[in-house]
């Protein structure tokens, strides 16, 4: 009011702010412009004033929306410690008549005015600046979903102890912190009465009831923090120094004194434990009770969170207690006292005496309460090397404070240590696996070999000659001669077959026979071991069978491939003419088959018939290569030499066989042998029969 | 100051109790214990055993929320022991009974309770660790003589074999429920509608607290708080 009319130039001048009564000190406008002692002599005065007109008047409580003189001013603000003499302007309303002559009365025009202002000037400053203001907290009561009658009880009650607070606060001369908080502790229980006995909030549900109770609270301690927390009548602030200063003495104490299980080393403990502290020194910085104790609440989460990681499992309060004080010592929050006190005091009782965030806010108290009295005992340590430690005589060292101290790249240092650590741990790990697996490869590869070995021993492979009976080879060559143009060594093999069959048995023999019955008179008996079959002791294997030994007999000394080529080109001769006689076409692609058979049975004949065997087709000489190259080069070798040879040495009918050459097919050749045969190109044919046509005959 | 003492927000049936006892003789194990029987496993490794609560169907029909806080045992602790049992309904004096020396402690924490709070406050002596039957050192007999001297309850169980844990909690509950209808006069809300209360009232009103009044009963079944 007074600030409107004031020129903005205008400042206070140095005799504004003494004390309106002349007594030279400093006066505040909170207390009317006068300084303090003249304040306090005042005081008692106008109390017994007030007292009686508040009794006369009454309290009307609807008064408050008349908002008359002041209108605008925050009810909320400090200053209304100045209302002493002139109610607080809102208050002031309610007995607005009284007030205002008490208010003409009590101050010379001049000197009011301007201290009036002044105070006017800074209520606004500050109404701005820190508080969430009431439009805020009307808009929030706004949205409580609570019916509009309940609403307005519930905005009389707020105003109602709002109003009783700062009558307090301003009123009588002694003051007792324990009265106001059981004055605002009686309201509680009130609104929470009306909340859930009144009728106009029927309708709501338990949980809007509990959120008006929650915002009543939260209004009137938000808007009253200033009066209630830490006020001058109480011992907050020694408390808070002393508690404070205690703390800093006690920097020595580390985790081990306390028996805790935080680790002050680990950069991940510290994280949590830096999270603890942070939301405990928030605590301060909130202004409701319930604020506080969410904070305090998520202080001690990081805290469990901190112990399950140490511990394993749900902590107990055997851990939880050395380390919220541990944190607490760590933390050194300001203004400690006081916030505690200001919770106990005016939040609802019911808060701190359930739920999460009382049992943690107790934790929190009883912490406190070990940090005031612990002494040497309490911290497993001698008396004297406690006092030592207090007093600074004795120096110390601890991980935390050593952790703060030096310098980041100190800390960065240990944590890379710590993480070469884990890779080599990891190293080693992989390196052991590798060894492990190593060892199993080894182990594996005896097994087998020794399972193989025992197989073998078990049942040798013997390779026996093949007996061909010699009416069976007359046979054959009997055949042969009378029907010596079949083109279609199909036939004749199969003719062949059924004859060997007969005599020997399977598929394979057959191939055999019918080679032998080729060869006949030149190196049937030969046995044809075949250097190809040695070659492959595949082939040998799947022979056995075929020879229906019960247990065939591997001829390994014939295994080398080499030496059987030498002897083959040396013996190869025969055998090729053998070949080179009957039907190259047919023969050749038999030939192929004999090969596998040749290696079982007819090693044991004769060596000379292997070679034979196997170079008298060209075509073996195609399918060698792949098996072993450097065969199949002999035994073309063989072949062109031989051709002569093979022309003469068997029938006539050779020559007529010539053209057919070129038809052998594979698949013929499979049908007719058990075997699997891997295809054989045709080319091979051309060789021979080249070979047949160049050749004279060897024999 | 005893306004203060009392937790009652409103008509929420809110119980707190305190387990006090050395260390190691099975306080958290016993709400371990308790919790396990009715919560997951998993629910309790994402909590600390320290603060439980637990919601409770009282017999006629009432749900209560029951508070338990433990307390760290170690003896340098000792004398935060008033900070927590301050306002509670209840008190667990747990011993371990082949531990002798855990007895005794029990015996100076029951003297601290009656001395600071008097008798409104529910005591349960419980003789843990019963599965070790074959070290006992406290009788079964004495213990039970002693919380009759001191007007407490005695209860053995077993954490570890799960014995007697639900009995144990039940009486808990059932016993102060009986002390809140004993002081119900002193501090409830309904005191406020009717302040002069004398004996006989008392006890109708500690009735008609749980089915009389239709207000108080909505709000107790929701349990909000």
């Amino acid at each position: 009011m007074a600030t409107a009319a004031r020129p903005p130039s205008l400042r206070l001048g140095q005799q504004d702010l003494k004390c309106r009564t002349g007594c030279g000190f400093y006066g505040t406008p909170q207390n009317d412009g006068l300084c303090s002692m003249c304040f306090r002599e005042k005081f008692n005065d106008k109390q017994r004033k007030l007292k009686l007109k508040e009794r006369e008047a009454g309290l009307t409580p609807g008064a408050s929306s008349s908002g008359a003189a002041s209108g605008s001013v925050e009810r909320r603000s400090p200053q209304h410690g100045h209302g002493r003499m002139e109610p607080p302007k809102k208050q002031a309303d309610k007995d607005s008549e009284n007030s205002g002559t008490l208010h003409k009365k009590k101050f010379t025009a001049v000197l009011q005015k301007t201290l009036q202002a002044g105070a006017q000037k800074i209520t606004q400053q500050r109404g701005y600046v820190p508080d969430p203001t009431e439009n805020q907290f009307l808009l929030q009561l706004r949205q409580l979903r609570i019916p509009d009658d309940g609403k307005r009880k519930l905005k009389l009650e707020i105003q109602r102890l709002d109003g009783d607070i700062r009558k307090y606060m301003n009123g009588h001369g002694s003051k007792n912190i324990d009265e106001l908080s059981d004055a605002v502790q009686n309201a509680y229980t009130k609104v929470s009465d009306i909340v859930h006995n009144d009728p106009s909030f029927e309708i709501a549900t338990n949980e809007d009831r509990d959120s008006a109770i929650d915002f009543f609270e939260k209004v009137v301690m938000t808007q009253n923090h200033k009066f209630l927390f830490s006020p001058y009548f109480t011992s907050d602030e020694d408390s808070d120094v002393k508690v404070q200063k205690r703390i800093r003495q006690l920097s020595w104490i580390t985790a081990k004194h306390l028996d805790c299980s935080i680790d002050e080393v680990n950069s991940e403990a510290r994280d949590l434990v830096y999270n603890a502290i942070s939301e405990l020194v928030g605590i301060d910085s909130y202004y409701s009770p319930q604020e506080k104790l969410q904070c305090t609440v998520r202080c001690c989460r990081h805290i469990f969170e901190l112990l399950k990681r140490a511990t394993g499992g749900p902590a107990s309060a055997d851990d939880f207690l050395p380390a919220l004080i541990f944190v607490v010592l760590k933390a050194n929050p300001v203004r400690l006292h006081s916030n505690i006190n200001f919770v106990t005091r005016f939040t609802n009782a019911s808060r701190v005496m359930s739920g999460e965030g009382g049992y943690y806010f107790t934790n929190l108290c009883s912490a406190i309460a070990f940090i005031e009295n612990l002494n040497g005992e309490s911290l497993g340590i001698s008396s004297e090397e406690f006092e030592a430690l207090m007093s600074g005589q004795q120096s110390y060292s601890t991980p935390w404070e050593s952790a703060l101290l030096a310098c980041e790249s100190l800390h960065l240092i240990s944590e890379n240590m710590k993480r070469m650590e884990e890779l080599q741990k990891k190293n080693t790990l992989i390196s052991s696996g590798l060894t492990a697996f190593e060892k199993e490869l080894i182990e594996f590869q005896r097994e087998v070999t020794e399972r193989v070995d025992t197989v073998i021993a078990k049942a040798p492979l013997t390779l026996l000659p093949i007996k061909t009976p010699a009416f069976l080879i007359g046979q054959a060559r009997a055949q042969l001669q009378t029907d010596p143009d079949t083109g279609h060594y199909l036939e004749n093999v199969v003719g062949e077959c059924t004859l060997t069959s007969q005599s020997i048995i399977a598929g394979n023999d057959a191939l055999k026979s019918t080679i032998v019955t080729e060869e006949s008179g030149l190196s049937l008996k030969d046995t044809s071991i075949g250097s190809v079959g040695r070659l492959s002791p595949l082939q040998q294997n799947v022979q056995p069978p075929d020879n229906l030994f019960a247990s065939p007999i591997f001829n390994y000394a014939a295994f080398d491939a080499v030496s059987m080529l030498e002897e083959r080109s040396s013996e190869g001769t025969a055998d090729v003419v053998m070949l080179g006689t009957d039907f190259q076409g047919g023969l050749t692609n038999i030939n192929y088959d004999f090969d596998l058979s040749d290696q079982s049975g007819e090693n044991s004949t004769a060596d000379e018939a292997k070679l034979n065997l196997d170079e008298f087709d060209p075509l073996v000489q195609k399918s060698a290569p792949n098996r072993k190259p450097p065969t199949a080069l002999p035994d073309t070798s063989l072949l062109d030499s031989t051709m002569d040879s093979l022309i003469d040495s068997e029938v006539p009918g050779t020559s007529v066989l010539l053209p057919s050459p070129l038809k052998p097919e594979v698949a013929n050749y499979r049908g007719f042998s058990n075997f699997d045969i891997p295809s054989i190109s045709c080319n091979t044919g051309d060789f021979s029969s080249l070979g047949h046509d160049g050749v004279p005959p060897p024999k | 100051m005893s306004t203060r003492n009392r937790p009652r927000s409103g008509p929420t049936l809110n119980f707190k109790a305190v387990l006090l006892g050395e260390g190691c003789v099975g306080k958290t194990s016993l709400v371990l214990r308790y919790m396990e029987d009715r919560f997951n496993s998993q629910h309790l490794s994402t909590l600390q055993a320290s603060f439980v609560t637990r919601k409770v169907n009282l017999e006629d029909g009432r749900k209560a929320q029951l508070n338990i806080w433990d307390t760290a045992g170690q003896e340098r602790f000792h004398a935060l022991g008033p900070i927590y049992y301050r306002g509670s309904d209840g008190a667990l004096l747990v011993y371990d009974i082949t531990d002798q020396d855990s007895f005794q402690k029990v015996k100076s924490w029951v003297r601290e309770l009656r001395q600071m709070r008097g008798t409104d406050i529910a005591l349960i002596i419980v003789g843990n660790k019963t599965d070790l039957e074959e070290q006992r050192a406290v009788m079964h007999q004495e213990a039970m003589q002693y919380a009759r001297t001191v007007g407490a309850q005695y209860v053995e169980t077993s954490a570890k074999e799960n014995e007697g844990v639900t009995e144990l909690f039940e009486l808990l509950t059932q016993l102060m429920l009986e002390q809140l209808s004993q002081r119900e006069p002193d501090s409830s809300p309904l005191r406020l509608q009717s302040p002069d209360t004398d004996a006989l009232s008392i006890s109708e009103e500690a009735e008609s607290e749980g089915q009389g009044d239709p207000n108080t009963g909505t709000h107790r079944s929701c349990c909000g708080i």
